[in-house]
């Protein structure tokens, strides 16, 4: 079963390990507003694939390398049809 | 349709977990699977002795005494959470059952909501 992972929270708040622990391999995590910060963070591991909400970054001046897909709202609408679950964290 | 909705913030505090119980208790209502699993903070929910008079609340130990009458299937509580607020099974309400939050956990459940 595939799960899509959105994750509102800040590094800082509890739930947001909670979440990092709940995300399996097969998973995929989306950071959406204030969860973005967490690619700024040195040393936070994130699991998989890191996608987030391309005006979330922009909103909060946060750039990203390659190595994170910006996506849209239409991209985030095709991850939650396409997962068999979503979890809002 | 099975629901686990997760309570990680502590009782009294505020009202979200209290929201969380009241969801609980509607789905359960209306026949549909749910069970209720307190991590972090929200392990103290569990706690047998609550005294919240002196604070003009009720408490919620009563309100979760009633839950498995009600139709919630399970109380789940975390073993990291128990530990780390020094909680045994002495100190929780009857019928909580001890289990450890990891992904196998929640991939029994449809629909997971954290509260």
């Amino acid at each position: 079963m595939m799960t899509l992972h959105i994750l509102n929270k800040s590094p800082e708040h509890p739930r947001f390990r909670l979440c990092l622990e709940a995300v399996g391999d097969a998973d995929q995590l989306l950071l959406i507003e204030n969860a973005v910060l967490a690619l700024s963070v040195e040393g936070i591991k994130l699991p998989g694939r890191i996608m987030a909400l391309a005006s979330d970054l922009d909103a909060r001046g946060v750039s990203v390398d390659g190595s994170v897909d910006a996506i849209h709202y239409d991209g985030m609408v095709a991850l939650a049809a396409a997962a068999d679950r979503v979890i809002s964290w | 349709m099975s629901v686990l909705i997760i309570i990680d913030q502590a009782p009294y505090g505020n009202w979200s977990g209290r929201e969380a119980l009241d969801m609980a208790l509607s789905l359960a209502a209306f026949d549909q699977p749910v069970s209720l699993l307190f991590v972090g903070a929200g392990i103290n929910w569990l706690r047998k002795q609550q005294n919240p008079a002196p604070i003009q609340q009720k408490g919620v130990n009563r309100n979760l005494a009633g839950a498995t009458v009600f139709g919630i299937e399970e109380l789940l509580a975390d073993q990291d959470a128990l530990q780390r607020y020094g909680l045994g099974a002495e100190d929780l309400l009857d019928g909580v059952a001890i289990t450890h939050y990891d992904q196998d956990l929640l991939a029994n459940y449809l629909h997971v909501v954290c509260q």
